[in-house]
């Protein structure tokens, strides 16, 4: 027994001291909890310890509402699924499977039809509601999101998300007609009132070199004459999510982000990192923009995204999916102020904190991510998709009291991974709720804009924002590679010199960092790569990317050759490197070799965001070779290389290719 | 002790008030620190300053089984902060200084902030907030400017709030100032009218008011009950009391949503402690009055909700600190603003007793300055024909490794910055003052 005890006490010392010392290493700190199924169990990637720990959420993300209001009709994301409601009775009477990643549900003019877009499909659902089942898939662009009907109901407008275009698909024929270009990133549309004017609004900000004001593009079509008549350059902002139109179509009102990425991020204070707000959009000859505020001195409400009118036109709800939140706009309020002020008046509006006291009549608190929303036609109740919920609430849109909530009966167990991704869209861990994980790294991903992180002295240190999809195997983090582990990634100095408020507690970091590592993936790249079978110039394009030799065929150094550092399946061998990009403005010497898969998605490109487009990295900043050997490359050669690398997609994908 | 109620006493009664130096009316003689059960109906009077001269302003930690306050053991000693374990009921001195040591406040993280008297050259005779430990130790200074600051209280974001009145070179309005607990980011809160004066520590509800008691001349000793919104405190004043006849002095908060308040209906009436409804505005029942005493402040003993612990950007190493104005033309009158925009050139930044530098303001306004950590100085503009714009700004000092940023020169607190890059930070910062970057940079190098 005693040389059982001692045997026992010789592994259980210097393995607990082996163990905390791992630990140490992997968090940056001396006093996380000593528990290794927090890291070990929570990130794994076994399929089955992944579907003992993770639960099948429904993910409520758009919603429409029946003429009658007795139906809801309820994408469900993360089920693939539109869910019919029965309002009355409060529960789920049609689940009924759609494609992958549903965004939008609009109904037919005599709402017996719906259509779903889905983004990870490239198509639309086409759902008999009577029947309860999908009757017929549309082709569409690329990440379908909002929809629209035309006039007379016979066209569906797409906007194609990834792509950056919107598609007019003949519901007859199902064929697709048209296909305008719009600006970055677009999701929502929205068709006036007297039926002549669709508004597309963008996400993305045009791509610009860094200094340049930050302009996103708000697209106008004609609808009679089904063209592109204007577009709106949106100053100053970004992440458009929605339109709404007053009933009497003199405004439009578009949700959006102020950023404040050219400002150095020294302080969180005053409104230094990001504002919210919404753009008045005057409906008439050289109608103004004007944008105003949702936020107030010290309370931020960070991620608007659904915004409904009521049929009165008085009030506007506008969701806040960082801060569980609907505010409620007074629309007259706002024509009021719109009337007596100048243009250069209201120019100086749109930083203005304070001014939301003349027109916000309401905040109200909702379940986590409130997203879409949908006003009854009696225009009495406002129904708010609570997306990481499972709920959709019913509020009197009257009183603004809460009356109500239907629950989808998702999963009632709140898993590590679920409790990690509402951490990531909340703004709880950031001072006076400014920005939420979301804010910056929007569907995960990354905003397109480069940040000036003021390092050590103001105006060093700009910062490329990188995308969050499928990191587990790319460490180490952030472009100078200071970081080996999100745990550290987001531990002390993460609060200190970001969020600049109380740092996650440990529970917290675990559940975001399995999030983080093991709940975010690459949407499939069926723009470039749909099914693992490379175009001619794809191919071509491999093969520049894995030669040995130039085109005069001496031997290219091996440190110099694409795939040496852009090593498969991540394209990236988790190593610094000089790659001749360093700027007088920079304190790194080497950065981080990025992972390459989805890489279209993530213009600008380097570091600092220098690189319009994968093509600028060697054209423009690749004079010295030192990015690779490419000064060689013919130009057909240099396109075939970047349609080679557009094809990169998730490993997974090419697993299911390989099958 | 759990819901009892804490308050503090004094048996002489309220007069001849100094606002100016704060001292005299909040730290009177022989007040004493007392505890009744006030769910019992005649509830005995439990004196917990039994050992003390004189003691007041109790503050409860956040689980609710610790008190701090402020205490003179003897007659004529400096008022030195204690802790009461209000279990036993067994104290132990926290500070012990030659200087008074006043209003002690909990922070996050076994710490507490407190004023202490200042002699030294910056501070000219005001009191400055400290920083330390429970058990005393790590005693750092935080505020270094000409100012006193009086009844701490922190904020749910982590941030102290804090009477603050300028004293040198001339006596300035009270204002409510708030800071993060490492002395960063030092801003105002809530700015009073000439004339008024802050009475009380500030209390934060639960539904995001800050309460108060405010002084107008007219009233005796006591004030006005008034709240404003946290997220919008300058312009959200709202006297709570406007309709009720009487003088409040202090204000506390029960995690039910009431208020305590110590009230007075006319100046033949003691000072007694009433409940009070902040959404109705009505003043409640009498919690406890005792003819004898004029009842100063109150505090009950519950757990109270941790404000979040911020962390530090302070680095010691460092003995600078940052300063960026994105443009010296945006000041508060927008219409002055727009007279005076093409005209101003420099800023000239004066320290306590000296000029620090002039400076070139960029084309776009911008200016961009390192200056030396834990001194105070003040800027004022001036156009380029060497006429003065606008006259000296407050007092603002940064501390080591501190980054600010500002809109513009007495800009308007409620504006956030336009997003573009100033050209000032495309350059190295404008060290300042010349001569001391100069030792400081050179015992750098030597070291």
């Amino acid at each position: 027994m005693g040389v059982l005890i001692a045997l026992g006490l010789l592994i259980y010392f210097p393995g607990r001291k082996m163990a905390r010392e791992h630990v140490n290493t992997k968090t940056a700190v001396s006093d996380h909890p000593l528990l290794c199924s927090k890291c070990h169990l929570y990130t794994s990637e076994n399929a089955l310890v992944s579907k003992l720990l993770n639960e099948d959420y429904y993910s409520p993300f758009n919603l429409a509402i029946s003429k009658d209001g007795s139906r809801l009709y309820v994408v469900a994301q993360e089920a693939n699924s539109l869910l019919v409601v029965d309002v009355e009775k409060q529960q789920i009477i049609n689940k009924i499977k759609v494609g992958n990643q549903p965004h939008t549900v609009i109904l037919s003019k005599n709402g017996q039809k719906a259509y779903v877009s889905n983004q990870w499909s490239d198509n639309v659902s086409v759902v008999d509601l009577i029947a309860a089942k999908v009757v017929d898939t549309l082709k569409t662009g690329n990440g379908p999101a909002g929809l629209s009907l035309s006039a007379d109901g016979q066209f569906l407008y797409v906007v194609n998300s990834y792509a950056s275009t919107i598609s007019l698909i003949d519901l007859k024929s199902g064929e697709e007609l048209k296909r305008f270009t719009t600006g970055n990133n677009p999701t929502g549309v929205n068709l006036s009132p007297d039926e002549k004017t669709l508004l597309i609004t963008s996400r993305r900000a045009i791509i610009a070199p860094y200094g340049e004001p930050v302009v996103s593009e708000l697209t106008e079509i004609d609808e009679r004459t089904q063209r592109v008549t204007n577009r709106h350059n949106i100053e100053s902002a970004y992440m458009m999510e929605n339109v709404a139109f007053t009933p009497a179509g003199d405004l439009a009102i578009v949700s959006l982000n102020r950023p404040k990425n050219l400002v150095p991020s020294i302080q969180v204070e005053q409104g230094w990192m990001m504002n919210y707000g919404i753009a008045i959009v005057e409906q008439k000859k050289n109608g103004r923009v004007i944008q105003l505020l949702l936020d107030e001195p010290n309370a931020f409400y960070p991620d608007p995204f659904g915004i409904a009118i009521t049929p009165d036109g008085k009030k506007a709800f506008v969701s806040s999916s960082g801060v569980n939140c609907i505010s409620v706009v007074n629309i007259d309020s706002i024509r009021s102020l719109i009337s007596k002020s100048t243009t250069e008046e209201l120019n100086s509006l749109s930083n203005n904190l304070g001014i939301s006291d003349h027109y916000i009549s309401k905040r109200i608190t909702t379940g986590s991510d409130p997203k879409g929303l949908v006003i009854s036609h009696d225009g009495k109740r406002l129904y708010v998709a609570e997306q990481l919920e499972d709920k959709i609430a019913i509020i009197n849109s009257e009183t603004f009291d809460k009356i109500g909530s239907i629950d989808l009966n998702g999963p009632k167990r709140i898993t590590v991974n679920r409790t990690g991704r509402r951490l990531f869209n909340n703004s709880g861990h950031t001072f006076q709720n400014q920005f939420s994980c979301y804010t910056c790294h929007p569907d995960m991903h990354e905003d397109g804009l480069v940040y000036n992180m003021a390092a050590k002295d103001m105006g060093r240190n700009l910062t490329n924002t990188q995308s969050l999809r499928e990191i587990h195997h790319t460490p180490p983090y952030k472009w100078n590679g200071k970081n080996q582990t999100v745990y550290k990634q987001d531990g002390i100095r993460f609060s200190t010199v970001l969020t600049r408020t109380e740092q996650f507690n440990y529970p917290d970091l675990d559940a975001i960092t399995a999030y983080i590592l093991t709940g975010i993936q690459y949407p499939p790249n069926l723009q470039f790569n749909p099914s693992g079978v490379l175009t001619k110039s794809q191919q071509q394009g491999k093969k520049i990317f894995e030669r040995k030799t130039d085109n005069y065929g001496a031997a290219i150094p091996v440190n110099n050759r694409c795939i040496t550092c852009h090593n498969p399946p991540y394209y990236t061998n988790l190593k610094l490197a000089d790659v001749g990009t360093l700027a007088a403005s920079d304190d790194s010497t080497q950065f981080d070799t990025p992972h390459l898969n989805n890489i279209y998605a993530s213009a600008p490109y380097l570091h600092d965001g220098r690189a319009a487009t994968l093509e600028e990295i060697w054209t423009k900043y690749g004079q010295t070779d030192k990015h690779g050997k490419v000064n060689d490359l013919t130009k057909i050669q240099l396109n075939d290389l970047i349609d080679f690398l557009k094809s990169l997609r998730a490993p997974r994908y090419e697993k299911k290719s390989t099958k | 002790m759990n819901g009892m109620l804490i308050f503090t006493r004094s048996a002489v009664k309220m007069q001849n008030i100094n606002y100016i130096t704060g001292l005299s009316w909040r730290y009177s003689p022989k007040t004493q620190i007392v505890a009744i059960d006030p769910d019992k109906k005649d509830s005995t009077v439990q004196i917990l300053s039994e050992d003390f001269f004189s003691a007041r302003n109790p503050q409860i930690s956040y689980d609710g089984n610790f008190m701090l306050f402020t205490a003179q053991r003897k007659p004529n000693d400096p008022w030195q902060i204690w802790e009461m374990n209000l279990r036993n009921f067994t104290s132990r001195q926290v500070i012990s200084s030659n200087e008074n040591c006043i209003d002690p406040a909990y922070l996050p993280g076994d710490k507490l902030v407190f004023s202490k008297l200042d002699l030294n050259d910056t501070c000219k005779g005001g009191y400055s907030l400290y920083t330390c430990q429970l058990d005393g130790s790590s005693i750092h200074r935080i505020t270094f400017n000409p100012h006193s600051y009086f009844a701490s209280s922190l904020l749910k974001d982590g941030r102290i709030l804090t009477i603050s009145r300028q004293v040198y070179p001339d006596n300035g309005v009270q204002k409510l100032m708030v800071l993060r607990p490492d002395g960063t980011k030092c801003d105002i809160f809530y700015e009073l009218t000439e004339g008024s004066t802050l009475l009380s520590q500030a209390t934060e509800t639960a539904n995001g008011k800050l309460i108060f008691i405010e002084k107008t001349q007219s009233l005796a000793t006591g004030g006005s009950l008034v709240s404003i919104r946290y997220n919008r405190p300058l312009h959200s004043r709202d006297n709570l009391s406007s309709g009720i006849v009487g003088e409040f002095l202090s204000v506390s908060k029960q995690i039910s949503g009431k208020l305590i308040v110590s009230y007075r209906k006319s100046d033949a009436d003691r000072y007694a402690l009433y409940e009070f409804d902040p959404e109705k505005k009505i003043l409640g029942n009498v919690i406890y009055e005792n003819s004898g005493y004029d009842i100063l402040e109150s505090v009950v003993v519950e757990k109270q909700e941790i404000p979040k612990k911020l962390p530090s950007e302070v680095d010691t190493a460092v003995k600078t600190g940052q300063l960026l104005c994105q443009d010296i033309n945006v000041i508060k009158d927008q219409s002055q603003s727009r007279s005076i925009a093409s005209q101003l050139s420099r800023i000239e930044v004066l320290g306590i007793d000296s000029i620090l530098g002039v400076v070139k303001a960029e084309q776009d306004g911008s200016f961009y300055l390192k200056i030396i950590a834990d001194k105070p100085f003040r800027i004022k503009t001036i156009d380029s024909n060497g006429k003065l714009i606008q006259g000296l700004s407050d007092w603002i000092w940064l501390r080591p490794n501190e980054r600010r940023g500002c809109i513009g020169c007495h800009n308007d607190h409620e504006l956030a910055p336009q997003n573009l890059v100033p050209i000032a930070v495309k350059k190295l910062p404008v060290s300042l003052p010349i001569h001391v970057m100069k030792i400081v940079e050179k015992k750098i190098s030597s070291e």
